[in-house]
């Protein structure tokens, strides 16, 4: 953010991406190897900012699309969960306070433009899922695949959002519906994988 | 990290597996069984109807007038019209399982199939968020 307020301040600033250093600092930075370092820690923490950003941005486009087409779902907390790409993808490159601060985020941003209710569901749907997929992650690092952890996030999601409405409502027979969140997960995830996998190159071209 | 792995399919299918002994598990544990309607407004009891095959009524709660649900003759219970937006409550269509529910969550409005006799000691009653009188 910083970087864009100032973008435009000097001749290095041409190409609008100055990352808020001005020219001065920078001819200070290059006769100092250690600002040097400092320079490029920086240069990281910013870009990296600018990518939880744009996953945050990420995450609310995808839930407004996935809000904008009906599908046949019935069951309370059953849903597609496409938001969740950018949660994982925040979990996988970025670290996991950011993942939370996207999850968070996205809960707020349903909160503002749907309803208290809607809110409070995507918060206990994202954390919970988030949680879930983090632990997975921690237990099985490298032997867990995404296509494990996007079902498994997506099945801690679709439960959390049910828990949610039994709480809020009234309760509600979880042996009913239990099958349907557990195949609606796994279709969900293998889904929200495979996309992943498609967003990933995109990301990387981008050099962040 | 990889897209998916062998393990992966061992995983889904145990999934799968366990989602229909579940769903087979319920059915049959509930089939055949006398139910009643009960209709709440967020965690309010409003409402009950007895679900009998043969009959055939439209109810609407004093809450919300523009939320009306009907009865059918195969002892069914369904939203037939909503003010809400998505109509998730309509599309849901005819319930008639104990366990079963329904829900217009725009409206606050949720109908629950239950047995007509009370859910009994040693059902598989799994439920969550109880409203007190389970």
């Amino acid at each position: 953010m910083r970087a864009a307020s100032k973008s435009g301040s000097g001749p290095l600033a041409r190409n609008g991406c100055d990352f808020g250093l001005s020219e001065k600092r920078i001819n200070e930075t290059l006769n100092d190897p250690a600002a040097t370092e400092r320079a490029a820690e920086e240069l990281r923490r910013t870009k990296r900012l600018a990518l939880s950003g744009m996953m945050f941005a990420l995450a609310l486009v995808l839930s407004v699309v996935e809000h904008s087409f009906p599908l046949p779902l019935t069951v309370p907390g059953v849903k597609l969960g496409l938001s969740n790409i950018a949660v994982m993808y925040a979990l996988f490159f970025l670290s996991k306070s950011q993942a939370y601060s996207i999850a968070v985020l996205k809960g707020l941003f349903v909160f503002v433009t749907r309803g208290l209710v809607a809110g409070i569901l995507s918060l206990t749907g994202g954390i919970l899922s988030l949680t879930v997929m983090l632990i997975i992650m921690v237990l099985f690092r490298d032997r867990a695949s995404y296509t494990a952890i996007s079902i498994s996030g997506a099945i801690a999601h679709n439960m959390g959002q049910f828990i949610a409405v039994s709480f809020i409502y009234t309760g509600m027979y979880l042996l009913a519906y239990l099958p349907v969140l557990l195949v609606s997960g796994v279709i969900a995830g293998i889904i929200t994988a495979v996309l992943l996998k498609v967003i990933i190159p995109a990301f990387e071209r981008l050099r962040l | 990290m990889k897209l998916f792995r062998k393990t992966d399919i061992l995983i889904i299918t145990l999934i799968l597996a366990v989602a229909a002994a579940m769903w087979y598990f319920y059915r049959s544990s509930v089939s055949g069984r006398q139910v009643r309607a009960e209709i709440y407004y967020y965690s309010d009891l409003v409402g009950t109807v007895e679900l009998v095959p043969g009959q055939k009524r439209t109810i609407s709660v004093p809450q919300h007038e523009n939320v009306v649900l009907r009865t059918d003759t195969d002892g069914s219970i369904r939203f037939i019209r909503s003010d809400c937006p998505d109509k998730i409550c309509i599309r849901t269509g005819r319930i008639y399982l104990a366990g079963q529910s329904a829900a217009c969550l725009p409206n606050g409005i949720i109908v629950k199939v239950v047995p007509a006799d009370g859910w009994k000691e040693g059902d598989p009653d799994i439920v969550i968020g109880s409203s007190g009188e389970q």
